[in-house]
Order: structure tokens, then sequence, then C-alpha cells
């Protein structure tokens, strides 16, 4: 055991080394997966790049993958046969996004508030038992339900049948729409919201327990029955969980794309459920331009970017308790 | 981002909630509880069916009109499953297996390193370091999957387990979580190691990492669920039957034998019992880190 402490100097030193040694590498391996694909991306959005065609040298760009300036990005608005689809794609991702945030919000709000008032057993028991599905894979949820929707041996169709009704091709009518939304798109947003209520479902207690409970006691005190208690106390302080909750819930509906590719077999029947994750998956994988495709991505960025600092604007909160 | 500061002190302990309890139930109660059972209802049912038709004979899955409950249990498609030479279930199992725990061992270490230096050093390029982490968790993997795609091009990677696993070697979520972790516990800990003659990293090993349970087990958790669930980049990635992971191996079970119910809801069965079982397990630290980070 030393009897007097190493200099100053030294110590510091140490620790620097131990500091930079540690996190350069992991750093540098961060940013090799994450911030270099970035870049790699907004260069060949630039050119008409292929994997399967001969390029230059410096990363197969040039030769059959020419320049192509900003022709990537304006075909996203022309008639081309890809900027059509970006177009309906994006659509389509609007629909699924904005129905399925105020459905979402409408099912789990009420349902966490719901839960909270039970006692202590009986709310982990329904907390347990409604989770369950976020934990079970997009893939496995989308073979259920798609057996589920079945017209032939499908449940659905079975109970409908046993009401004297004659039951839907859930997933493959492209005719029956719903408020002006196709039905395949409804059984997709039914599945996506079994699959994941239990996230906001968990947020949303999360926020109901922080608040304190002096609040709603005092309004109880003068009188105001349930819904006063929760419309005038619980939802003006459950903001900014509100708030936090759409904007993640938002983002997540952007980027779903397991229940769109399995579920409705690739965004059918005729391309009524296709999205932007889905359209960038077939056109880089699938057709294999990834020029294109890297666009189309780009744009998904952008709108993804724009939510993410309106949240960050939104989640500001100049008030605490 | 606001929610996520809150993360370090709400890992811990939640304060017991005092509940008052009613002997008898209200009106308003027997409706609450109306509607939360029809609720699971609806989220059960689907797991039930599943079931139910993996345990359907052949025939009894074709029959009309179908039946909710299978008349006679039988375990044909599970041993169809298990037999049949085109479908090594064995060897999906091991690559899932191979693929997340190396992710997940890998992701714990790296993250709470680098959280720790975060946290607990002062180095050159810090802030600059630390933005681009926060910068990084705000780009969605398929806005960058196509390019990273191409990066495992150039490294000759794809169509391997490898491929799978290097590029989810590190998490800039981790990093963040494990930072705002280790930043409240008290640095005299730290300087009295020191004092006693452990090495930085000695101080990492003995004195952090032990502390950091919590913290750990709901970075693991999530990350396990992550990676054994994940569907979009093993679909990219790998080309070969032999390499495929379980979910992967799903959708190709089911394209095969599209209209055998029985086998596909077995196999979906198989897929997600790990998964499960360790929720059930874990459902602690899933629903508290979910509740603190509002991440997935």
């Amino acid at each position: 055991m030393a009897t007097t402490l190493p200099r100053k100097g030294s110590l510091f030193r140490r620790q620097h080394i131990f500091a930079g040694t540690t996190v350069t590498p992991v750093m540098i391996y961060m940013m090799l997966f994450t911030l270099l694909p970035m870049l790699w991306g907004v260069l060949i959005t630039f050119f008409r790049y292929s994997p399967t065609r001969a390029g230059g040298p410096f990363l197969g760009l040039g030769g059959g993958n020419p320049f192509v300036g900003i022709e990537n990005y304006l075909d996203l608005f022309s008639n081309s046969p890809n900027g059509v689809l970006f177009r309906l794609s994006l659509k389509n991702t609007l629909i699924f996004s904005l129905v399925y945030v105020p459905l979402n919000l409408v099912v789990t709000l009420p349902l966490a508030v719901f839960i909270e008032s039970v006692t202590q057993r009986a709310k982990s028991f329904f907390r347990t038992i409604y989770f369950l599905p976020t934990v079970t894979s997009a893939v496995a949820v989308s073979l259920v339900w798609g057996v589920i929707y079945n017209p032939t041996f499908g449940l659905l169709n079975l109970g409908l049948r046993a009401l004297g009704l004659t039951g839907y091709a859930w997933l493959t009518d492209p005719q029956t729409t719903v408020l002006g939304i196709p039905l395949p798109m409804i059984c997709v947003l039914i599945t996506y919201l079994w699959s994941d209520m239990g996230y906001n479902l968990v947020i949303f207690m999360a926020g109901l327990q922080g608040i304190p409970d002096v609040y709603r006691e005092a309004a109880l005190v003068d009188g105001a029955n349930a819904w006063q208690r929760f419309w005038y106390i619980t939802l003006p302080l459950l903001r900014s969980t509100l708030t936090f909750v759409m904007v993640m819930t938002m983002l997540s509906a952007w980027q779903v794309f397991v229940l769109f590719f399995v579920l409705t077999n690739r965004g059918g029947p005729s391309n009524l459920t296709r999205v932007l994750v889905l359209h960038i998956y077939e056109t880089a994988f699938r057709y294999q331009e990834m020029g294109l495709a890297a666009t189309v991505a780009m744009v998904l960025f952008l709108i993804i970017m724009i939510t993410t600092l309106l949240q960050l604007r939104l989640l500001r909160k100049d008030w605490e308790y | 981002m606001a929610i996520l500061d809150r993360t370090s002190t709400l890992l811990k302990e939640a304060p017991a909630q005092q509940r008052r309890s009613r002997a008898r139930l209200s009106a308003g109660q027997v409706i609450i509880y109306i509607i939360l059972i029809v609720g699971i209802l609806y989220t059960l049912l689907p797991f039930l069916w599943m079931l139910g038709t993996s345990f359907k004979s052949s025939t009894e899955i074709v029959r009309m009109p179908p039946t909710l409950i299978p008349e006679k249990f039988t375990l044909s498609s599970y041993r169809t499953i298990f037999t049949d030479p085109s479908v090594p279930l064995a060897r999906f199992y091991l690559n899932s297996i191979i693929v997340t725990f190396s992710i997940v061992a890998m992701v714990l270490f790296t993250s709470s390193l680098a959280g720790f230096v975060f946290a607990k050093y002062t180095f050159f390029g810090k802030n600059l370091w630390f933005t681009l982490i926060l910068a990084t968790m705000m780009i969605p993997f398929q806005v960058i999957m196509i390019p990273l795609y191409l990066v495992l091009v150039k490294l000759g990677i794809t169509d391997s387990l490898l491929g799978l696993i290097v590029p989810g070697a590190t998490s800039a979520f981790g990093i963040f979580l494990m930072r705002q972790f280790i930043e409240s516990i008290p640095s005299e800990l730290i300087d009295a190691a020191r004092i006693d003659g452990a090495s930085e990293f000695g101080i990492y090993w003995q004195v952090i990492l032990p502390q950091m349970g919590a913290a750990l087990a709901t970075l693991g958790i999530f990350q396990f669920m992550g990676t054994w669930n994940d569907y979009l980049w093993p679909l990219i990635v790998i080309t070969t039957t032999e390499k495929r992971t379980l979910p992967i191996m799903l959708t190709w079970y089911n394209s095969q034998h599209g209209s055998r119910f029985d086998l596909t809801m077995a196999a979906s069965v198989l897929v997600i019992l790990p998964i499960v079982v360790i929720y059930f397990f874990f459902q602690r630290w899933i629903v508290r880190g979910i509740a603190l980070t509002g991440f997935k």
C-alpha cells in the first residue's frame, strides 16, 4: 500500500488515457454502423445506384451507376411507377398513422385509468395480460391474425356467421371501406392496436401514478364527480405524458413493417396497404434500385425528424408538481 | 427526452402506492371490471386461438363449421414440424440464440463501459461525442438499412450470422440509459477505490458493475426482445436456409405450408414460447423499464 498519493498530474493522465482508450473505439464502431451509413445513404440518393450493376471504383458509384443530380428526388413527384407508388405509400402511411394515434389513445388512456382504479392485485393481473402481446414476435402476430381474418376458417367470420351475417374477405377485399378506409387497412389497425397497446398502457399508468393524490382528493372534497375529476384534474396534469405518448406512437406507426409485409402480403390488395417502409424495402431489395429507395428513406427521415423536433418543443413544460 | 431525464431516479423502487380497499363494489366499479374483462378477452383470444389451432388435427381445421376448442387434442402438428427434414428447427433456434446472446452481451458491455466514462470522466470531445450519440438515437433503422447493407457487403459478411451480430454490438440508447444511471452513483465511491489502488478498469468492473443490476437487467431484456423478434434485418441479410433465425423461419414456413394452419400455428407457438416464459419471469423489469424510458 502506497503511503503517498500519486502525483496529481499522473492520476489525471491515467484517467484521461482510460477514457480515451475505452470511449474512442466504442464511438468509432458505433459511427461506422450509424453515421457512416447515414452519409452513404445521402450520397447514393444522387446516383442511379444498384449493386447489381458494375460501377466505378469509389463505392461502386459512377460507371453503370451514373450521377443523376436531384433526379431521384424529382422522380418522387413524377408519373414514373416509382413516383406513383411513393405517393400512394405516403398516403397510406399518413392514413395509417393519423387514424392509429387517436385510436390508440382512445383505447389505452381510459383502460389505464380503469386499471389504476382497481385493487393492487387485480391491477398487476390486468397489466400483465394486457402487456403480453407486445413481447410477441410481430411475425407470429401477423400469422395468427391472418388465420383469424381467414374468410373460410377464421374466427372472425365464424363469429359473424353465428350471428347470421355473411362475413368478409377481410384482408383481400379491395372494395369495402369503413369511413373511407379500406377494409384491409382496418384489419392492420386492429391487429397493430392489439400488439402495441400494452406500451402506452404502461406509460399512462406510470403517468397516473405520478400525479399526487392530493389534487384528486381536494376535488373530491369539493364535490367533483369521477368524470369531472378526470377531465379537470387528471387530464391536464397528464399533459406531458400525453404529448410524449402521442409522438412516440406516431413515430412507431411510421415504422411498422412486418404487419404490412406478412399480414397483408406485401401491401396488398392492389397496394392498398403499401406503406413507406415497405416501399423502401421493395424498391431496394426486391428491385435493387437502391438510389431511388434511399431517396424515399430520406423523405421518411425528414418526416421523423420533424415529428421528433416537434416533440422536443411540445415537451418543454413550465410547471411541476 | 424530458422523460428520459427521469430515468435514473425512477429506476429505483417506485414508492408503494397507498390504496383504499373497499369491501363492496359500487355499480361504477362493476362496469369498470366488465370493460377490463372484455379487453382481456380481446387480448387473450388470439393466443388461445393459436394454441387451440396448433393442437387440432389437420382434418379438424378444415371442417365446417370450425371449432374454437379442439375436439381431440393432438400433438401431430408439433411432431410434423420436429420431424420434417426440410425444417432444421434446432438449427433455427441455435441461430436465434447465438445472435441474441452475442448482441445482448456486447451491448451490455459496451453500453455500461461507455456510459460509465461519459458519466464520470472528463475528456477531450466529450460533448461532441455525446451529441452524436443523441443524434444517432433519432435515426430510425429503416432509414439507414440500405447503406448498412452496403457496409456489410464491403465487409463481406452478408448472409452470415456475423452480419446480424456485428452492426448490433453497440447501442446509442444503451449508452444513454447507462450514463443516466451511473450519474446517480456517488463519485466518492470511485475516489475511494482509486485511493485503494484500483485501476480504472478495475473500478468499472468491481465498483460500478455490481451496482448496476437493475439497469443492466432492464437494458438486457429490451435488447433481448428486440433482437429475438427482429425480422427486417435478417430478412435483408440472410439468404441461406440454414442461417435463418426463428422469425424468418416462420414466414418461410407459412409460404411453404400456406394452407396448413395447424403447422403454422404450432411453429408460432414454438417461436413465442421462450419470450413469453422470459416475460413472465422478468415482467417487473420490462414494465418498469418502459414506464421509465418510454422506449420499446
